[in-house]
């Protein structure tokens, strides 16, 4: 028999989750910009409070501009469903605290975002969350790490900023044979380049103030649930499997099967701690959602194009980007991240943090700050910045050195974007 | 597929301290028994469960397939069923052999077809009424949870169903059916026979759903549901 055609990733990133208003027939998503929702009863109050009805109540926990996007950003990724939070990392935090607590432990990456490294190494202790850091690329090193108490395996689709490329396949296989789930954060790559449920992944989240918006507007974040992770398969995850005081002893496996862990971080997290996104945010990621095929096809255009040229070039040392051959996930990339293996990246300047320092004051085009996958190109010096709370062996373990410079790359005119590095790198040694 | 579709309504009536059960049938959700072929051979299972637990008489809400379980079990002993209600049914509930064949292994595109056909065209861009669930992959999900032969023998049982217009002869129960007008799996119009050969029976379109109506319509379903239970 032949496959039903489903609507493809740019179709649906327009409409998928949103009907025309039923009262004025809006077009585009309205902003329900409300704390809370009139109930026409009190029977139908009691009746969606008990979760028999479907329904919002309240804006921290459920809103329709939100849920539209919920829903997009599921269909983008292959999930069953999502949750809006008010930053990527809310999302990492409601993504680990629905299922851990007291003496658990995590396997991540040692190659992670700073924020979300040291949310890991220095904050979820205090709360009995441990983590192990580890190289993904050595399978060996995964395994070693897991304890008894391991509760979830944590990666990020390319790790930021030297761009490390995950073997979703060989960890999750890892994870799955001790029946832990692999969380991903997929900000770098979007489900544009790669959709990483397909390759065994269970959770993703992205921040989704990068290149999901993509105009450097909102802060925001998105966790994805697959529906693939049997929690009934390990008891240790008791949140999911145990009677839930906070909810009349509902048991989450039970009532919700495939959807029991987006539906306790929606009933516990999103209701208990609150980082929830603001319904105005929810419609910006929604517009920036709409146009994100174009922009993702441009940012990767002028990122080539940009690598090809700094890595020709006399005042660079070194350019890392796993498009390169020299790169050590090149095959991986090949394989895993045909479309592009995303718009940041980072590279060496010849003669060290004085001519990096310099290179990035002399940009005009590219700007000076901490973000990525805005649609205007942007450059930061990790060491001094985004990793700077990292200790020396910390940054060397994620490839960081005092001479590197990451940027992201927009989609500006790519000959604007080369005379500005070409000026800048001219000026970075004189 | 399992209990779990029906977990609003279950816990709607279980706050009006109605006495419910979600049944996983063999071989789905949790029940480990082998998976049945006939509709017959299902509705006596039931009944053995039900006889065993002292449960005399009961009202019974099926979906599909549990549809069809339904009638037998109204018609096959009809004074113990008080009300039956059958959301997304037809008779005959014909399957397709070439979708027969492709779901003897579970096969991703039987699941696919099942999908895209159990959704109204406006429910596969979703709209979901329960917030930031995607619900044609919720769907695929719990099929991917069946075991090997679940689906096969599940549309098997409903292909092979027979003599459903004189089966709906029999029923003494109230009888309502819950149809969607935009199904493309049991299109309402393949109920009308069945509506014809029920005495009286309530008959409920919800305009714009497809097949999946428990996931599409929660509230409309749940708001018939109880109009039907009202007097039971």
């Amino acid at each position: 028999m032949k496959k039903p055609k489903d609507l493809n990733l740019e179709t649906l990133s327009l409409h998928a989750g949103n009907k025309p208003d039923s009262d004025f027939g809006s077009r585009a998503t309205p902003i329900y910009q409300t704390s809370s929702f009139v109930f026409p009863d009190s029977e139908t109050a009691a009746g969606i409070f008990n979760n028999e009805m479907a329904g919002h109540v309240y804006s921290r926990i459920t809103n329709p501009t939100n849920a539209v996007l919920e829903e997009r950003i599921s269909s983008l990724e292959g999930g069953i469903g999502a949750i809006s939070t008010a930053s990527g990392q809310a999302a990492l935090c409601l993504a680990i605290t629905t299922i851990l607590g007291k003496n658990s432990h995590i396997v991540a990456s040692k190659s992670l975002y700073g924020g979300s490294h040291n949310l890991l190494e220095y904050t979820l202790p205090r709360f009995g969350i441990e983590t192990t850091f580890v190289d993904f690329r050595k399978p060996k090193s995964i395994k070693e790490a897991i304890k008894k108490n391991t509760g979830l395996i944590f990666g990020e689709t390319l790790g930021n900023p030297g761009l490390d490329v995950l073997n979703i396949e060989l960890v999750s296989n890892i994870a799955h044979k001790k029946n832990l789930p692999l969380l991903v954060d997929s900000t770098f790559t979007t489900p544009y380049l790669m959709k990483p449920f397909d390759h065994g992944a269970d959770l993703v989240f992205h921040s989704a103030t990068k290149f999901l918006s993509g105009h450097g507007v909102v802060i925001g974040g998105l966790l994805i649930d697959s529906g693939r992770f049997d929690w009934n398969s390990n008891k240790l995850f008791k949140t999911l499997n145990d009677p839930y005081k906070g909810f009349h002893n509902m048991k989450f496996v039970d009532e919700f099967g495939p959807a029991a862990f987006i539906n306790r971080a929606r009933k516990e997290g999103a209701r208990d701690f609150g980082a929830c996104m603001s319904p105005h945010t929810a419609f910006l990621i929604l517009q920036g959602l709409e146009t994100l095929s174009l922009r993702m096809e441009r940012h990767i255009s002028n990122t080539r194009k940009i690598v090809e040229f700094l890595s020709g070039h006399e005042e660079v040392k070194s350019v890392s980007y796993p498009e390169l051959s020299n790169h050590p996930d090149y095959e991986i990339a090949k394989k895993i991240l045909p479309k592009g293996c995303g718009a940041v990246f980072t590279f060496e300047i010849k003669g060290g943090y004085e001519s990096g320092k310099k290179f990035i004051e002399s940009l005009n085009i590219f700007s000076h700050l901490a973000n990525v996958g805005d649609a205007k190109s942007l450059v930061i010096h990790p060491a001094s910045t985004t990793h700077h709370r990292m200790d020396y062996a910390s940054l060397k373990k994620a490839g960081i050195t005092d001479k590197t410079v990451r940027l992201s790359v927009g989609i500006e005119d790519i000959n604007d974007l080369i005379e500005d590095l070409e000026e800048a790198l001219k000026q970075a040694n004189r | 597929m399992d209990h779990t579709v029906w977990t609003l309504p279950v816990r709607h009536f279980l706050r009006k301290k109605r006495d419910v059960l979600a049944i996983d049938l063999p071989g789905h959700g949790r029940n480990t028994d082998k998976p049945l072929s006939s509709i017959s051979k299902i509705s006596d299972y039931i009944y053995r469960f039900l006889d065993k637990n002292s449960i005399p008489e009961f009202c019974i809400v099926g979906h599909s397939m549990g549809s069809l379980i339904a009638l037998e079990m109204a018609s096959s002993q009809p004074e113990r069923v008080k009300a039956i209600s059958m959301i997304g049914t037809a008779f005959p509930m014909q399957v397709n052999d070439a979708l027969l064949e492709s779901a003897k292994n579970n096969s991703q595109i039987a699941i696919d077809i099942l999908t895209f056909m159990g959704y109204s065209y406006s429910s596969r861009i979703g709209g979901n009424k329960v917030p930031g669930m995607w619900m044609t992959e919720s769907t695929k999900r719990l099929m991917q949870r069946s075991k090997k032969g679940v689906i096969y023998k599940d549309l098997k049982a409903c292909s092979t169903f027979s003599n459903g217009l004189e089966k709906a002869q029999k029923v003494i129960a109230e009888v309502q059916l819950i149809l969607g007008s935009n199904d493309f799996l049991t299109p309402k119009v393949k109920a009308h026979d069945l509506i014809e050969n029920f005495d009286n029976p309530l008959v409920e379109e919800i305009t714009g759903s497809g097949h999946s109506l428990m996931m599409e319509e929660p509230n409309k379903v749940l708001d018939y549901l109880k109009k039907l239970f009202k007097n039971f």
